[in-house]
């Protein structure tokens, strides 16, 4: 005879048995199709070349370091771990600061503008990854999938934005804190810039509007030069900018279509 | 046929002293791996230049097995006889070449427990995805082919033949096209790397397997005819004047380029880098020197001397691989046209040096020093060498 325990124990696992793949299968057809997403929303980012060239004068200025990282870089690592390691050839860097100039004038003016990974349309990355661990969401996302990643560092021979990091070592190693809600990535994988794709999934759920940690930290700390938003939205603030200014793509003759936007280049 | 095979004996102290001596250096080549990997940033390798000695050991290796294939399906092919006799040891070194070339990536790639996922997961916009699956047919039709030889079965051989140059063209075409296709750089983007990759393929493949059997039969005391060599031999100069067209082709239509005459200057013009020495050590003494060697009729007939040009030739088509793949990492790219670049926090906007360090060439010198080991253990286990290899083969 079966004792009274071992009856509720087995009707128990079988009512979780057959409730709990239900319940995994019923939140699923809540999330909308891949088709739904990508007519709705596009990712993307405008970058103030004036607003962020007075960000890093004024921070140059203030500490006396030229190579001061600015508070949307200091935001991006802690946000996402990105270690720091001190031989800069291993370092892994999603968001970095370059010092701008034209080549023609004596003396001409120097801009800073940051350099992150532009998620394009048509990315390259994407294209040659062998095992389809480079991937484009549906929103424009372009993300990596850390257990299908064979590090073979061909994405970051075709990526024409040098967005691409290697874990030469293992990113804990370079880590003061951790920060749970972002993945954790080991050595031997390629990392690159999100967009912050976990505070983005994680607004939408919400009904919000997504801000990645630069953007934050941006606006909190710095000149509010870096504006995201939903380029597909009408009415959002990135696709008014993008409407109303003559915004640059960096090497758009390649047809990645990048979803960075560079404005105002030469000042107000 | 006339063509005997015959495996040799295999007990002599020469004989063991060399397989010891060969299974060592293939050892240390592994640890040297292992090292890196354990202790980290023992490499020269950098986010700015990701892919080094170790990766150019795929292209050179898989080269040089799919020239080494080429030259032995040509009898079978062409259905030239007299050159028979080196078929098998040519279909050998082959197959041994692309374990090499496949070993190059799992010690190149970053997490090799994930390998499998380049089998399992196909990207069909991937040229490497495509070549993942090239590699191991590949290496299923050269065994074939040797199967098929073993069996003296005289139309499957043929057969196999055909199928196996297609094969070999099809790909070290796509291993040209993983670095050529990359148009995000300059200096990779060219039409013309993957017929280059071709040409290279067949002399280096030829060029080193001239000296091979010129070694092989000088050690087992068997007969081999010069003449015999000879048209071998010319093959190879005349391909090696081939590929120096190719080289000057290439660096011209680069450098009549505005935008890419800094890089161009950087590339043949600066002495101070390994990029120009592995550009013009491989065109005088990987291209000028051994292909005078050939056709220098004192030379070109004696077997030490065109065996000295085959290494000169094979040993330089690494540095040709580390000129395709290097310069392209090494020199900054312009992210937006006319204007300086430098990045504050990363090496991006510099130019950045690449040294590789003894234990990446360690790496390289072990995967060769294990297809030798292949080859020699091969010798002894299988009737893969002729008893003699002379002119008269032919009328018999």
């Amino acid at each position: 005879m079966m004792s009274r325990r071992k009856f509720l124990i087995l009707t128990g696992a079988v009512a979780a048995g057959t409730i709990l793949p239900t319940q995994i299968s019923a939140k699923t057809q809540f999330v909308e199709a891949a088709e739904e997403i990508e007519a709705k929303r596009r990712w993307g980012m405008a970058v103030d070349v004036a607003k962020c060239t007075e960000c890093m004068e004024e921070l140059i200025a203030k500490t006396g370091n030229e190579k001061v990282k600015p508070p949307c870089v200091v935001a991006c690592d802690k946000e996402n771990n990105v270690p720091e390691f001190k031989e800069k050839r291993f370092d892994p860097q999603w968001m970095r600061i370059a010092k701008l100039k034209l080549e023609k004038p004596v003396n001409a003016k120097e801009f800073y503008i940051p350099l992150l990974c532009n998620h394009c349309e048509y990315p390259p990355c994407v294209q040659v990854c062998l095992t389809k661990a480079s991937f484009k969401r549906p929103d424009g996302i372009v993300e990596i999938d850390m257990h299908r990643c064979i590090g073979c560092r061909y994405c970051m021979i075709a990526c024409p934005y040098g967005a691409r990091s290697f874990n030469f070592l293992d990113p804990r190693e370079g880590l003061e804190e951790i920060n749970p809600k972002v993945q954790m990535r080991t050595e031997g994988v390629v990392e690159k810039c999100t967009f912050c794709v976990h505070r983005v999934d994680e607004a939408i759920a919400k009904g919000e509007e997504p801000v990645p940690a630069c953007v934050e930290a941006c606006h909190k700390f710095g000149k509010g030069a870096l504006v995201f938003g939903n380029v597909k939205d009408p009415n959002s603030e990135i696709a008014k900018i993008l409407r109303e200014n003559m915004p640059v793509q960096l090497r758009a003759n390649l047809g990645t279509d990048p979803h960075v936007f560079y404005l105002k280049l030469g000042g107000e | 046929m006339a063509v005997e095979f015959k495996k040799i004996e295999g007990d002599s102290i020469q004989y063991i002293a060399l397989v010891i001596i060969l299974a060592v250096v293939t050892g240390a080549g592994f640890y040297a791996y292992v090292l890196d990997h354990e202790i980290g940033g023992l490499n020269g390798l950098s986010n700015r230049v990701p892919w080094g000695i170790v990766n150019a050991g795929i292209p050179y290796f898989i080269g040089l097995s799919a020239g080494s294939l080429i030259v032995s399906a040509l009898a079978g092919v062409f259905n030239i006889k007299k050159y028979k006799v080196f078929s098998r040891i040519a279909a050998y070194m082959a197959a041994a070449w692309i374990i090499a070339a496949i070993l190059s990536i799992a010690l190149d790639i970053g997490k090799l427990y994930h390998f499998m996922n380049a089998v399992k997961y196909f990207n069909p916009t991937s040229i490497f995805s495509w070549n993942a699956f090239l590699y191991s047919s590949y290496f299923v039709i050269c065994s074939i082919y040797l199967l098929v030889q073993f069996e003296e079965m005289e139309r499957a051989t043929r057969f196999m033949a055909g199928l196996a140059v297609f094969w070999a063209v099809l790909v070290h075409s796509g291993t040209g096209a993983i670095y050529s296709f990359m148009y995000s750089k300059e200096l990779y983007h060219s039409a013309l790397t993957p017929p280059m990759f071709i040409v290279c393929a067949i002399t280096s493949g030829l060029g080193l397997l001239l000296a091979t059997l010129y070694f092989t039969f000088k050690f087992t005391n068997r007969e081999l005819d010069p003449s015999l060599i000879r048209g071998l031999g010319l093959i190879f100069a005349g391909l090696m004047m081939v590929l120096g067209y190719f080289l000057a082709v290439e660096g011209l239509e680069k450098g009549y380029i505005p935008g890419l005459h800094k890089a161009v200057q950087f590339v043949f013009l600066n002495p101070g880098t390994g990029v120009f020495w592995s550009f013009w050590l491989l065109v005088v003494f990987g291209i000028a020197i051994p292909t005078i060697i050939i056709l220098y009729p004192k030379t070109g007939y004696d077997l030490r001397w065109i065996s000295v040009a085959g290494i000169l030739h094979a040993a330089l088509v690494f540095a040709e691989r580390f000129y395709l793949i290097i310069p392209g990492q090494v020199f900054p790219e312009e992210y937006l046209p006319g204007y300086e670049l430098e990045s504050l926090h990363t090496l991006e906007g510099y130019v950045v040096s690449y040294t590789p360090t003894i234990f990446e060439w360690l790496q390289i010198i072990g995967l060769i020093a294990m297809v030798y080991l292949i080859f020699v253990v091969g010798v002894k286990l299988f009737a893969l060498i002729p008893e003699r290899a002379v002119e008269e083969v032919v009328e018999e």
